[in-house]
């Protein structure tokens, strides 16, 4: 019966897939606009750089993707990214070895995604409150480590770290991309090929069933908000290569970012579906917004204005495609 | 032979005669005792059906047995071994299977991934969706089930749903398999269907529970029957020792005299007519009159576009065309509240799902459609006037409750449509439509939905009813009309009614569908 589909149309039909090519549509629209209206944009260093803005929001979209998926969500991103960047980079500009001072951040950061888990699937807590609480936490966390001042320049000692994670190109493209995409290809096979994606999409679906089948809800949701505080951890160092001083707002409604990336990208708030895929389009759309609107001549007032826009046409557009290219609903009767 | 010897040759005869037992199970949620001392067995190879009302304490009793719940005291023997605590991964490796009264699929999931969840195939460390397909296949055409494995699941229809439950169950080569509520879904042909897997299952020696409300059913199929009340084991037994009566005595704790109480009124003058309606592929030319104080039943089988209709009267979904017609004037119906203004009240088929907010009180239920007549002129409730309209409905409607401040999902399903109906009381409504009303409802609660059916023919209200169930059509209704493939087939008195009659307008159709 499927054998008559071409291999795209297979390809087409297959789970959450639609939503991301239309995202990767609007992508590739955008940057068409762009070329054509902007010769700096256009330009071969800001495409460069256009891509090295774009993967921080990748990786944290990466990493609520996976709790949206399980139906839940981590507002503690933001100040997450903001932790592990003011205690790494506090830990580097005393002195310390730059990469131990990443494993301090990221055993940090796991901390609050091990609380998060705990409090989600095992106290029983609302993911919304929960999140919430440990988003104030993290955050005031960011401003103790360094006693409520922003870091000194780190790049005396640990010049070799910036440049891993953010200065050094290979095959024309940045480490940070490079870093999103390879951190992606896992946590793709994670979530599509093994034992603990199903169960991931399982929860997200339907709770009680996956309860019921004998999934250990608990590791599921654990583990999503481990790979959370994961990706925010990450995107937190890269913004501390990248400014060479670790700042107390740094990350600073992130979550949203990563939010907004899922959710042009296909992945759905209610949990259940979506694919890792989207966030690669998504994320592409919010960053060349940002980065776009700003050679046009945009402000910063209406750039804001355009992106909420367009964040919420992305939405609906998928909305209404979905729902006006469903079969009538199969009624019981 | 020395004594240890006797005891474990006893153990075995015990073995093959009964592959679980229960005994003196107890169990309490928040200090209120849902199970006293229940004792409960089953042999291999049997049917054991488990009766009871909503709320004895069958499925608690039966999710001891699966795993889902832990019992507080008494013992579980599963062929003959004395088992602890169970949890639904223990449960399914001694071979217990359950499949539950609510369905519990993910919808976002496949056939394949659904039947396989919580116990995936891997190669390696990912997972081997090839096999596990395969397999699929293989369980769906032992069951003769027309599926792809590949299939999501939300996209499937409710009955195939549940076709992919018993599928799921029966794909761990279950030896115990519990069934609660299996055919409340299914259309005729897929009982049947269900009925020849369940003989197939019996002969290879696997041990049945199954629970049902309807009770016509079981005799195709039970060979033992226990019946629960109130937490409390009331009897076992063969079941051809029995007669129906006799069961539902024993459900009830009291002899109900009348499955079908019937009252006679006047009929009187033409309220609701509806000409010509079409609305989609499943309501097609539709004309229907319903008269003052007149029940009329809508008979059909899954699929005939009975609810489609209710649904295109009510104003839910859009209409094609055609006319409807209240005390002979016509009246405009675009959306659910033309509908309420004109008289015509819709009890929906999924009471939990469309006809109540669960969560909410039942006051709150209650005043919900009339807050309009509730409130002043700035919005603010009138607590008094609302507590008259709630005290009027539940004195009225006889609905047992503790208190209209618990929620709604508190009650049991008949008071749960005692509500669902209550809403539109203050309404002065001409027109009551109720979809499959007494759908997973216990008896005793069947025959008060029909005492309110009965109760709003007297007071002149014209009721229209759906129903899959032909006994209660035939017996509740003073007009039968038969629905297949969206067209009104036939209409019967209830004295020329028989049950080969309906099924023969029912399928007038069926060859070309």
């Amino acid at each position: 019966m499927n054998e008559k589909k071409s291999w795209l149309g297979r390809a087409l039909s297959a789970r959450g897939v639609q939503s991301v090519v239309t995202a990767a549509l609007g992508f590739v629209l955008l940057f068409i606009i762009f070329c054509i209206l902007s010769p700096q944009f256009r330009s071969g260093n800001n495409i460069q750089n256009l891509f090295r803005q774009i993967a921080p929001t990748m990786i944290i979209g990466i990493g609520q993707g996976f709790v949206l998926i399980t139906g839940n969500i981590d507002l503690s991103i933001g100040s997450v990214v903001g932790m592990a960047c003011m205690t790494a980079g506090t830990l580097m500009s005393n002195g310390a070895n730059p990469w131990l001072a990443c494993l301090v951040a990221l055993a940090m950061s796991l901390a609050i995604g091990l609380v998060n888990g705990v409090l989600v699937a095992k106290v029983g807590l609302p993911s919304f409150i929960a999140t919430l609480g440990t988003m104030t936490l993290a955050r005031g966390l960011a401003q103790l480590v360094n006693n409520n001042h922003n870091t000194n320049f780190i790049g005396n000692t640990a010049q070799g770290f910036r440049d891993t994670l953010y200065y050094d190109s290979f095959l024309g493209i940045y480490s940070t991309v490079w870093i999103a995409i390879i951190l992606w290809v896992i946590l793709w096979f994670l979530l599509s090929k093994t034992r603990t994606g199903r169960h991931i999409y399982a929860v997200g679906s339907n709770l009680d069933a996956a309860k019921l089948s004998g999934v250990n809800a608990f590791h599921t949701i654990l583990i999503t908000y481990m790979v959370s505080a994961f990706c925010s951890c990450l995107c937190g160092l890269v913004l501390l290569a990248s400014a060479g001083m670790g700042t107390m707002d740094a990350g600073t409604t992130y979550e949203m970012y990563a939010v907004a990336a899922c959710v042009i990208g296909g992945i759905s708030t209610l949990g259940g579906t979506g694919i890792l895929a989207g966030v690669i389009p998504g994320a592409g759309i919010w960053g060349i917004l940002q980065n776009g609107l700003q050679f046009v001549g945009a402000p910063v007032a209406l750039r804001n204005i355009i992106i909420g826009i367009i964040v919420i046409a992305a939405v609906m557009l998928d909305v209404v495609a979905r729902t006006g290219r469903k079969k009538p609903k199969a009624k019981t009767k | 032979m020395t004594a240890k010897q006797e005891i474990s040759e006893k153990g075995i005869g015990i073995m093959e005669e009964y592959i679980v037992e229960m005994e003196h199970i107890n169990k309490s949620f928040a200090g209120v005792k849902v199970l006293k001392d229940v004792k409960f067995n089953l042999k291999s190879g049997e049917v054991m059906a488990l009766l009871g009302e909503n709320g004895a304490g069958k499925s608690t009793l039966m999710k001891i047995l699966s795993g889902v719940y832990t019992r507080d005291s008494g013992s579980l023997r599963i062929f003959g071994k004395e088992q602890g605590d169970l949890d639904t991964k223990k449960a399914r490796a001694l071979g217990v299977a359950i499949i539950h009264q609510e369905l519990n699929m993910c919808r976002h999931l496949t056939v394949a991934e659904n039947i396989f969840l919580g116990r995936e195939e891997k190669k390696g460390a990912t997972l081997n969706n090839k096999d596990m397909a395969e397999k699929t296949k293989e369980v769906l055409d032992s069951l003769k089930i027309d599926l792809d494995p590949n299939e999501i699941v939300g996209n499937l229809s409710v009955s195939k749903q549940q076709m992919v439950e018993i599928a799921k169950a029966l794909s761990i080569h279950a030896k115990v398999l519990v069934m609660d509520e299996p055919t409340s879904a299914l259309t005729a042909k897929e009982i049947n269907e269900l009925f020849r897997i369940i003989n197939q299952l019996k002969e290879e020696g696997c041990g049945i529970v199954y629970i049902s409300h309807r009770l016509e059913e079981l005799s195709h199929v039970a060979d033992r029957v226990t019946v629960l009340r109130d937490g409390e084991f009331v009897m076992n037994g063969e079941f051809k020792d029995y007669t129906m009566d006799q069961l539902i005595s024993f459900m009830v704790g009291r002899e109900i005299t009348e499955k079908f109480p019937r009252v006679k009124c006047p009929k009187g003058k033409k309220i609701f007519e509806v000409k010509n309606l079409n609305a989609g592929k499943l309501v097609r030319n539709i004309n229907l009159e319903l008269y003052e104080g007149e029940i009329v039943g809508i008979a059909g089988l899954m699929g005939a576009g009975r609810t489609e209709t209710t649904r295109a009267i009510f104003g839910i979904d859009p209409k094609d065309s055609g006319q409807i017609l209240v005390d002979g004037k016509e009246v405009k119906i675009n959306k659910p509240m033309d509908a309420i203004k004109a008289g015509i009240v819709l009890a929906p088929e999924d009471r939990k799902k469309d006809g109540l907010c669960t969560k909410l009180s039942v006051r709150d239920n209650l005043a919900l459609p009339n807050l309009d007549l509730l409130c002043n002129k700035i919005g603010k409730v009138n607590r008094k006037k609302e507590k008259e309209l709630v005290d009027k409905a539940v004195q009225e409607l006889n609905i047992k409750l503790a208190s209209p401040e618990l929620n709604a999902e508190s009650l049991s399903g008949g008071n749960q449509q005692k509500v669902v109906v209550g809403k539109w009381l203050a309404r002065n409504s001409r027109v009551v439509i109720f979809d499959e009303p007494t759908r997973g409802v216990d008896v005793g609660a069947k025959v008060e939905i029909y005492n309110l059916m009965n109760e709003l023919k007297k007071q002149g209200v014209g009721v229209l009813f759906v129903s899959s169930e032909l006994p209660e059509v035939m017996g509740i209704s003073d007009r039968i009309i038969v629905m297949c493939d969206g067209r009104i087939t036939g209409e019967l008195s209830p004295e020329e009614a028989t049950e080969d009659r309906i099924l023969q307008y029912a399928t007038q159709f069926e060859a070309k569908i």
